[in-house]
């Protein structure tokens, strides 16, 4: 950052490099935010584009290209917001505010999901679902003599399931966050006003809850709606489109404009309903963040129904948790998957190719390819999230500095745009942007820096906010009193700041991490040949059929995200003693 | 307590009442009486279970053994548990926190509680406008709790509380998030809404001032046993241990420790006093008021070496605070004292001890 000296002579430096800097970080924000949407936009305004709109709104394609994805992606949209409210209430409400059994245990149970990526359900869930109908081998119950009907192999309610099932832990997260914060006093003021326990709830708690709820409803809305592995996995094979879908076919299949105008489709749909839920939630209305004074909740007797209650949690924990990841590893070591407890070989992560099993394919610890997306993909997500954080740091730093200044508020307004984009859509808008030569530039479509800019800008909302959590835990006074002891601005960093950063720098860059290293919607678009991920090759040997190999490398990529939150927690304790009291 | 004559039975009766949170025993067996309309406070340090003691009154937790008794009906014993719901009770209670539900207005935080009671929306109205008055907030009615200071939060918590017109008051450390100006200001505010509201009130704190500037009856606990209770002035001048000795007062009392040496009760080598004072006790300890100890030699009194510590001007005399040994004590000077912390200083004994009590903290009769 910038170091303030006291000395007059440095006064011109300081100004300079005060005012540039942010304008240097609008630029960078536009660039990498401004630029690509205006393009997408821009490209659906030529000839070309106009006729595009046409094609998708109004012509006897746009049944299909437009108006079936659309109600089957809000379908899903408000199936799984409400399927997640449910769940996720269910479980806070019960964790939170009830005697039950373990709540620290079921806590941690419910906030496991969100951890696995939702093509690790979609693939878990193929594999025990899928029927003989499209042909290749059915999945394990089938085989086993359970028929599975259509409705439930394939399409809109098998992704549904796997979307709730991913996204309710985050609807759990918002609602258990909401819930701790009404604090026992308030629930005792009113049971000394003399209200039942149903008076109690529906009167103080909800009506307290209520924006939480909201906000848990928009997210995963928008997250079901912008969701590409799942509808990819599930719906695809049975012609069952939704927006991201249908945006990734017509990329595809080179009918770029079409693929533009349907991303900025989706991005209206996502966004327009994180909006309605933000306005809902606003100004007067938004007490939720202003109390939360509470500490001590209170906690209802549930009688009888703890231990049933108590199951049920772990039931649906244990379902959308450890049986997906168990299901993947049987199916990665076993060559039938109508028998996936015999016969267990290891073919398919270290077999050599040319034999009998897989097409010959080796195992996928000896197959190049594979390797060297497992590079790609530890390379591309300690990138962008060393470049993010960076990123996030310096903006944060700005914003907060400067906070109640136009400048302040255009940059985090900028930087909080991604948040309502869906990434699939977002990765259009970089094709659109970069899919062609710029002046002097040539293309970066389908090179590894292309991957790594998209990305970058589209974890700009965490970084920013990790950045300024991190500047919270620096208080100006603390890095002020150490000036006071006429400490440089070196050692100040090295003793002070960073010491107290760190803990936030490496939380923001393992959760940037995690999310690189699993997304699938935003490498869907720009991944290319050459610069292959794991995500994506799993993606292509599922839609291949060879299901063990998607399986084990999905695997992969749990054990590489778990590694890396294992090892952000060790790195925390270690660098940050004071905290383990 | 002995029997009352029918009929007029106490407003609130707590006997040999207990709770227990696992082996820990929060409130010790505790026996206290007032009658209707008594300023009850409930004082001691943080820990001392006056809140847990507070909550039983409320109906929020049950007694491990003992009994509650509001008029003469019991509400809450250790066999019965909470015999009558909080709203049977006909009690309120105000919260340390406030407790302001942060989605309603301040006018319909006042009147929830009566639409949970069944009143009319006519006579909810009419109380909500009364007690907003009683309180000066009429203008706030309409603000959420989120937009008002927290000294307005206090008033509307005390306005929802009263609305109800409920015979018992109860106060949890209402004022301890006030400043201490504020703190003043609603400390008389309160001693204004009880005489208004003629309630009952039970008031814990842990701020020895508010306790003998408000109540009626003081009950001063430690370690969840009441130490004393009585009216403020007794426990000032008759401290039944050092504890309460210690506790109430400002500035504090001091406390010495003697020995007795021939018919004499000793400070290190100093005499202070007549041994016959202590009974046949061969050690005690001595309470003199800060009133009680001057600064400088005086003739015919005893008097100590001691370092000066510091020095506090009050209403026109100075508290000098000195340090002998380990031993703190506080002396009165007219006027205005200056010195060095660190230079020595003579206290003298201007008269005999106020109390005597046992090393044990009892109080030794005379």
């Amino acid at each position: 950052m910038t170091s303030k000296s006291p000395t007059l002579a440095s006064g011109s430096r300081l100004f300079r490099s005060e005012t540039v800097t942010p304008l240097i970080l609008i630029a960078l924000v536009a660039v990498l935010v401004i630029a690509p949407l205006v393009k997408i936009v821009l490209a659906t305004l030529t000839p070309d584009g106009l006729a595009a709109w046409q094609a998708v709104l109004a012509s006897p394609l746009s049944q299909n290209l437009w108006w079936k994805p659309l109600a089957n992606t809000l379908i899903l949209g408000f199936g799984v917001a409400s399927g997640c409210l449910l769940l996720g209430g269910f479980l806070a409400w019960l964790v939170i505010l009830t005697d039950v059994p373990a709540p620290r245990f079921l806590g941690v149970l419910s906030t496991l999901p969100f951890m696995i990526p939702s093509f690790a359900a979609a693939l878990a869930w193929g594999t025990l679902f899928r029927n003989s109908r499209l042909g290749g081998s059915a999945g394990f119950f089938e085989v086993n003599g359970i028929a599975i009907p259509d409705w439930l192999a394939w399409g809109l309610v098998p992704t549904l399931i796997v979307l709730v099932a991913h996204y309710y832990s985050l609807a759990y997260t918002i609602i258990a966050a909401a819930l701790s914060s009404v604090g026992a006093d308030l629930i005792e003021s009113a049971q000394m006003a003399g209200a039942k326990r149903p008076r109690i709830f529906f009167g103080i708690i909800l009506p307290v809850v209520t924006p939480a709820l909201i906000a848990a409803a928009s997210l995963t809305f928008a997250g079901a709606v912008s969701n590409f592995a799942a509808p990819a996995l599930l719906g695809l094979p049975v012609r069952m489109q939704t927006l991201s879908t249908r945006l990734f076919g017509m990329i595809e299949t080179g009918s770029g404009e079409r693929g533009f105008v349907l991303a900025l489709l989706l991005i209206g749909v996502s966004a327009s309903f994180l909006f309605l839920a933000d306005r809902v939630v606003s100004g007067r209305k938004a007490f939720i963040t202003v109390t939360g004074k509470g500490g001590r909740t209170k906690r209802f007797a549930l009688g009888a129904w703890r231990w049933p209650l108590f199951a049920l949690a772990v039931l649906l924990g244990v379902g959308t948790t450890i049986v997906p990841v168990l299901v993947l590893a049987a199916s990665s070591l076993a060559p039938q998957s109508g028998a996936l407890f015999s016969n267990w070989t290891l073919h398919f992560w270290i077999g050599e190719g040319g034999g009998q099993m897989a097409q010959g394919q080796a195992g996928i610890f000896r197959n190049p390819v594979l390797i060297d997306a497992l590079w790609n993909t530890i390379k591309l997500g300690l990138t962008v999230a060393g470049i993010t954080m960076v990123l996030g740091l310096a903006l944060a730093h700005t914003i907060v500095r400067r906070k109640g200044t136009l400048l302040a508020n255009v940059l985090s307004q900028l930087a909080f745009m991604p948040l309502l984009i869906p990434s699939i859509a977002f990765a259009a808008a970089y094709i659109a942007l970069f899919g062609a030569p710029i002046g002097p530039f040539p293309s970066l479509y389908g090179t590894f820096a292309l991957l790594v800019i998209a990305a970058a800008a589209h974890n700009l909302p965490y970084a920013v906010q990790s950045g300024r959590s991190v500047l919270g835990q620096v208080s100006a006074d603390i890095e002020e009193s150490a000036k006071l002891t006429g400490a440089s601005a070196v050692r100040r960093m090295l003793v002070i700041v960073f010491p107290l950063a760190i803990r936030g720098l490496l939380a923001g860059a393992i959760l940037v991490f995690v999310k690189m290293v699993r997304d699938l919607s935003l490498v869907v678009l720009l991944f290319s040949a050459t610069s292959p991920v794991l995500s994506m090759v799993a993606y292509r040997y599922a839609s291949e059929g060879f299901m063990q190999f998607a399986n084990a490398i999905t695997l992969l990529i749990l054990v590489i995200c778990l590694a890396a939150s294992l090892v952000a927690q060790a790195l925390q304790s270690r660098v940050q003693k004071w905290k383990q009291s | 307590m002995t029997a009352q004559p029918a009929g007029i039975a106490d407003a609130i009766k707590i006997t040999d009442l207990v709770k227990q949170f696992g082996a820990f025993t929060a409130v010790d067996h505790v026996d206290i009486a007032v009658p209707k309309g008594a300023f009850l406070v409930l004082v001691g340090p943080s820990g001392c279970g006056k809140s847990t003691l507070l909550r039983m009154l409320a109906g929020l937790d049950e007694p491990s053994a003992g009994e509650i008794s509001f008029l003469g009906n019991t509400v809450s014993s250790g066999t019965g548990g909470v015999v009558a719901d909080p709203r049977q009770r006909n009690a309120g209670l105000v919260f340390q926190s406030y407790a302001l539900w942060p989605h309603m207005t301040v006018a319909n935080n006042i009147s929830w509680p009566l639409k949970v009671a069944k009143w009319s929306k006519a006579d909810r109205d009419a109380r909500v406008n009364e007690v907003l008055a009683l309180l000066g907030i009429s203008a706030l009615r309409d603000r959420y709790p989120a937009e008002i200071s927290g000294g307005q939060q206090q008033r509307v918590a005390i306005a929802r509380t009263i609305a109800p017109k409920p015979s018992i008051l109860l106060f949890d450390e209402p004022l301890s998030n006030l400043d201490a100006k504020l703190r003043i200001e609603m400390r008389s505010e309160l001693m204004r809404i009880h005489r208004a509201t003629g309630a009952t009130s039970v008031y814990v704190t842990h701020d020895q001032v508010e306790a003998m500037t408000m109540a009626t009856h003081v009950a001063v606990l430690n370690i969840g046993r009441v130490e004393q209770f009585g009216a403020p002035i007794d426990l000032l001048r008759e401290p039944a241990t050092t504890f309460v000795a210690t506790f109430l007062g400002t500035p504090p009392a001091n406390l010495l420790p003697v020995v007795r040496r021939g018919a004499e009760l000793i400070y290190g080598d100093l005499p202070l006093a007549d041994a016959a004072i202590a009974g046949n006790l061969d050690s005690a300890q001595l309470l003199f008021r800060a009133q009680d100890i001057g600064i400088g030699r005086v003739e015919g009194r005893p008097s100590l070496a001691a370092t000066f510590s510091e020095a506090a001007p009050i209403a026109g005399q100075t508290m000098v605070t000195a340090m002998v040994g380990d031993v703190r004590i506080t002396g009165m000077v007219d006027g205005y004292f200056h010195a060095m912390p660190g230079d020595p200083i003579e206290l003298s004994f201007l008269r005999d001890p106020d109390a005597v009590f046992t090393t044990g903290g009892e109080r030794v009769a005379r």
